[in-house]
């Protein structure tokens, strides 16, 4: 366990908590103005922007708020290894979304 | 820590004690989360899946994906429109209610019976907070006509798949606020006092980060991209 006092502690959740909600107002922000303001440019940088984002989040959520930071790193790398199958299934599944609408669009072709 | 580890490191793995210094509740509750975060990827993936097979959207085709700022524009009780207003505020309150739940976990480890007791109330409060929200987003959508089979803003699947995941998502955040409501219960009755730990706190603190965590995805998918 850290040796942090229990107002160190304290301080800490204060300032993760700070972090989540100018996080999350940084993205609804860039979404509207996304939305109301530059409608025609690109979205793939604004989402890219989005995943890096929640991922940050969810880094400070699983290891200050989940304690795992804290924990030993066996129990760590037992808990996070798994999802590299995650990894897979997301690029394998979104390629096959796509491959079912260029059918779609390819049958509406042949008709 | 890591030293100490190290040192035992023989005689931890003999059986009898914890490999990772994490008591055996916590533990299986890590696991349990993991199973459960194959769940939501499931479900979330599929959405992925499904939304990669419609084009992006086209105003007025009904076959084209909806645009989330189209929507998440309502804000209940009012006849403003701001997109994504009302999600915000829902976000904050999980967000909170997961610091107030880190706050109870530390008075906890305190044995400031007086502290948990209240931080775990405005634990309560927020997730009543969120499920009622949610109650209000998903009549709101309702009454606009979104359903499980069609949906005016676009391809119907949304509809589907947006129930299906918030509601799922919901479920967990209904069942953590029943699990919180009893340990607060036990708390005001003495009941983790007397066994000298607070360690049922810090077990339902995982569980209720993790569906604040399973949120982020979920705010991700629906909402922001």
């Amino acid at each position: 366990m850290s040796h942090a006092t229990h107002a160190e502690k304290v301080k800490k959740v204060w300032q993760i908590c700070y972090l989540l909600g100018f996080v999350t107002i940084f993205e609804i922000a860039a979404a509207l103005i996304h939305w109301k303001f530059m409608h025609e440019s690109p979205r793939w940088w604004l989402n890219s922007l989005f995943i890096i984002l929640s991922a940050a989040k969810a880094y400070y959520i699983m290891s200050e708020f989940m304690h795992l930071k804290y924990e030993l790193k066996a129990m760590a790398v037992t808990i996070l290894a798994p999802f590299l199958f995650l990894v897979w299934g997301i690029i394998a599944f979104l390629w096959e979304g796509g491959y079912w609408l260029s059918l779609k669009e390819l049958s509406k072709i042949l008709k | 820590m890591e030293a100490v580890a190290k040192t035992n490191a023989k005689e931890l793995w003999d059986g009898g004690d914890s490999p990772f210094r994490v008591s055996y509740g916590k533990v299986m509750m890590w696991y349990f989360l993991i199973s459960d975060t194959f769940t939501f990827a499931g479900l979330l993936i599929s959405y992925g899946a499904i939304r990669m097979s419609h084009p992006a959207h086209v105003e007025g085709n009904l076959h084209s994906w909806p645009d989330p700022n189209e929507v998440f524009n309502a804000i209940p009780f009012t006849h403003a429109h701001l997109p994504l207003a009302f999600v915000t505020f829902m976000t904050f309150t999980l967000i909170f209610s997961s610091v107030t739940m880190v706050r109870a976990v530390q008075e906890g480890h305190e044995m400031n019976r007086k502290g948990v007791l209240f931080w775990m109330s405005l634990t309560i409060l927020g997730g009543l907070i969120f499920v009622g929200s949610q109650a209000l987003e998903w009549s709101h959508l309702i009454h606009e006509g979104q359903g499980l089979t069609h949906n005016p803003f676009g391809a119907a699947s949304f509809g589907a798949l947006f129930f299906l995941i918030t509601g799922f998502h919901g479920f967990h955040v209904s069942v953590g606020v029943c699990l919180n409501t009893w340990a607060f219960i036990q708390t005001y009755r003495g009941v983790f006092h007397r066994r000298g730990h607070y360690e049922m706190i810090e077990k339902l603190g995982l569980y209720w980060h993790f569906v604040d965590l399973v949120w982020v995805f979920v705010f991700l998918a629906f909402y922001l991209l």
